[in-house]
């Protein structure tokens, strides 16, 4: 019986941490969503690399600021006046450089090179002092490890597909994402009732996109291999939810196949830029939840942004 | 109900014993004719293509 | 059946009732490295039933929840009743009956386990006309309106599932959630509905005695109305008994075993088994009535 209590006792604490761990999972995936987790006294690697990130990227940032000026900068540099000598800062080269050739430029143009090179002289030195207490630091943003996260860091394509749209169109996936901004691509199932509940919201979607160079796909997962009969019910159930965008399927067997065999909720909705890349995670469950169409709108406008730019 | 006599009771629980074991034997029947007629027809793709998948409204998400 | 070995065996099965728990919560759900992968069990195995009520969307479930499949089936564009899933209902339900709520069913443990905080209990015998509730349950939300509230398409809504189950925010959304960011990212307002339902039975659970069996259990409520003519049953030998009523007072389904032995209640728990001083009161399994307990069923007709 005590042992029997104990197991209770036992299984109600796991409970209540299965909980907590719930919570502080959604609450630490949101902290790194807003990108606060860089500290000016890094403990570990990570947070060297993620501190290493932040001042690369005000170095980056102070450089790209007159970009004219330091290109100008940068031919006296070539013209050999001064070199970048091994474990030379490269803010002392700079200033080294602007004072070679301080003739070709004007009074206001020095002030402002030579404030640029002062901050990136300490950033440098910043850089520098990490780089020996944490030697590992500069191959871990190298990689883009702690960058920004590790999901968004390395770059997912999505796997090439060659098949036909529900209507017998030859679809190629190269030439399809090529040709849009943004294409959305939305794996659903006729059975599925949260799938058929959002395909008017998707087409909504398909024509908004049309205007700014994107376009939206649907990929019935009982379609592939070209069932007769699970077509002519997809094409059925799309007429009656007034879905007219394009549906294509393609043969299980290939290396998008193998993708879906990965994909256990429907529905689940993808954002792919122009070279054929998944952009963020994929969406699950339906866009008529507000904050799921919310999340997708972002990843759109991310995607269309970054072709923009 | 009341059983007073104790012929009489002997006399219904022979009945029910025997009425009991036919009904058991029907439903067990008609039990396995219903399963089989359901699959015959298609149930059970339905369910396992429904069990595979994550059921988002069944769990709560959507 | 030797009446002395039938005795020996009802005790031995009541006493290790919570093994065979254990064991039927994991044969229900084999596929434990899921849990860690975060992805469900793909195989065969989910176009068939399981006895208990087990939510197919948990990572390791090896079968298809009964309920779940039911409003599957009635839900689809297809059909509009499930012969398969009510066919192997009435096969389980006659052979074992409500054996399944007692012995195999993973939510019956899980709020038995829960019952074992030592709290003060409450009883729930003023409480018997909530029982009729989960007839109603069936009813509406499993049987009427999933086939009856359709979209264009004729698909309806899984309604038990979507509206009341706590078995699947218990077995698939939290461990989903846990390993899964997407899922995570698409937690709303009905998972915070359906968990504050699996925290109100939980708590439940802990004062009374499987509150949820009781009152709302559609799957417990198909197999109360075999459990009549279910080929699992209870007997209770009249030269024996002494009618002390220690069983009907060890019973927590408020079922008073000696007067209605095959009870729509009564989920063979066999605590009544353990708690009776003469070992007048036991298991048996066959067709027909059992020699003693004749006059008990007829009774009860």
């Amino acid at each position: 019986m005590n042992m029997k209590k104990f197991a209770a006792l036992l299984l109600a604490a796991l409970m209540v941490l299965t909980l907590a761990a719930c919570g502080a999972a959604s609450s630490s995936a949101a902290g790194a969503a807003s990108g606060a987790a860089v500290t000016d006294d890094p403990q570990t690697t990570e947070e060297a690399a993620a501190l290493y990130a932040k001042l690369m990227d005000q170095e980056n940032a102070l450089l790209s600021e007159n970009t004219d000026l330091w290109d100008k900068v940068y031919l006296q540099a070539n013209k050999g006046m001064a070199m970048v000598e091994d474990g030379k800062n490269y803010g002392d080269f700079l200033l080294d450089t602007i004072e070679a050739a301080k003739s070709e430029f004007s009074a206001e143009e020095l002030e402002v090179l030579t404030k640029a090179a002062g901050e990136i002289r300490d950033i440098e030195n910043q850089l520098t002092a990490l780089e020996e207490k944490f030697p590992d630091c500069q191959q871990a943003y190298m990689n883009g490890g702690a960058s920004v996260s590790p999901e968004e860091g390395s770059l997912q394509k999505f796997p090439a597909f060659e098949g036909k749209d529900l209507d017998g169109n030859t679809v190629n996936s190269d030439d399809l994402f090529s040709a849009n901004a943004v294409t959305v691509v939305n794996f659903w199932f006729t059975a599925c009732k949260p799938c058929v509940g959002e395909l008017s919201d998707l087409d909504a979607l398909n024509r908004e996109l049309a205007e700014k160079g994107g376009a939206l796909i649907g990929i019935n997962t009982t379609t592939l291999n070209g069932d007769e009969a699970s077509i002519a019910e997809a094409k059925e159930v799309l007429a009656k939810k007034g879905a007219s965008y394009q549906n294509v399927y393609f043969d299980a067997s290939g290396a998008a196949g193998a993708f879906i065999q990965n994909i256990f909720a429907y529905p689940t909705t993808y954002v792919v830029d122009r070279s054929g890349n998944i952009v963020g995670d994929p969406i699950m469950g339906a866009i008529t939840e507000k904050n799921q169409a919310e999340a997708l709108q972002k990843l759109i406008d991310q995607a269309l942004a970054a072709d923009a730019g | 109900m009341c059983y007073d006599s104790g012929r009489k009771m002997k006399r219904v629980m022979n009945l029910s014993h025997i009425r009991k074991t036919a009904v058991q034997a029907l439903l067990l029947i008609a039990g396995a004719a219903m399963l089989c007629f359901g699959a015959w027809r298609g149930e059970a793709a339905t369910v396992l293509s429904k069990a595979i998948n994550l059921c988002l409204e069944c769990v709560g998400i959507g | 059946m030797d009446n002395k070995n039938s005795c020996r065996a009802s005790l031995l099965l009541a006493r290790f009732r919570g093994w065979v728990q254990a064991g039927a919560a994991l044969l229900t759900n084999l596929h434990l490295p899921n849990f860690f992968r975060g992805r469900l069990y793909q195989g065969a195995g989910k176009a068939v039933c399981v006895p208990g009520l087990n939510c197919y969307s948990c990572p390791a479930a090896s079968g298809a929840c009964p309920i779940g499949a039911f409003q599957a089936v009635v839900g689809s564009s297809k059909f509009r009743f499930s012969y398969y899933i009510t066919g192997t209902l009435i096969l389980l339900g006659v052979l074992l009956g409500r054996f399944i709520c007692g012995f195999l069913c993973p939510f019956g443990w899980f709020q038995e386990l829960l019952h074992k905080l030592p709290t003060k209990k409450l009883s729930t015998r003023k409480l018997r006309p909530l029982t009729y509730l989960k007839y109603a349950v069936l009813l509406v939300m499993v049987v009427l309106l999933p086939a009856l509230t359709v979209n264009e398409v004729g698909m309806g809504d899984p309604f038990f599932c979507k509206y009341l189950c706590p078995q699947g925010v218990l077995e698939g959304a939290i461990p989903l959630s846990l390993t899964n960011a997407g899922i995570r990212a698409a937690l709303g307002t009905l998972f915070t509905r359906k968990l504050s339902i699996l925290l109100t039975v939980a708590v439940l659970s802990v004062v009374f005695y499987r509150p949820f069996c009781k009152w709302l259990c559609p799957l417990g409520a198909f197999y109360a109305l075999l459990n009549k003519v279910s080929l699992f049953q209870m007997q209770v030998d009249p030269n024996k008994c002494i009618s002390c009523g220690k069983c009907a007072k060890a019973c927590q389904m408020d079922v008073d075993i000696t007067k209605t032995p095959n009870h729509t209640e009564c989920i063979r728990c066999g605590m009544c088994v353990r708690a009776c001083p003469t070992h007048a009161v036991a298991f048996r399994y066959g067709f027909g009535n059992g020699r003693q307990n004749t006059t008990e069923t007829t009774m009860e007709d």
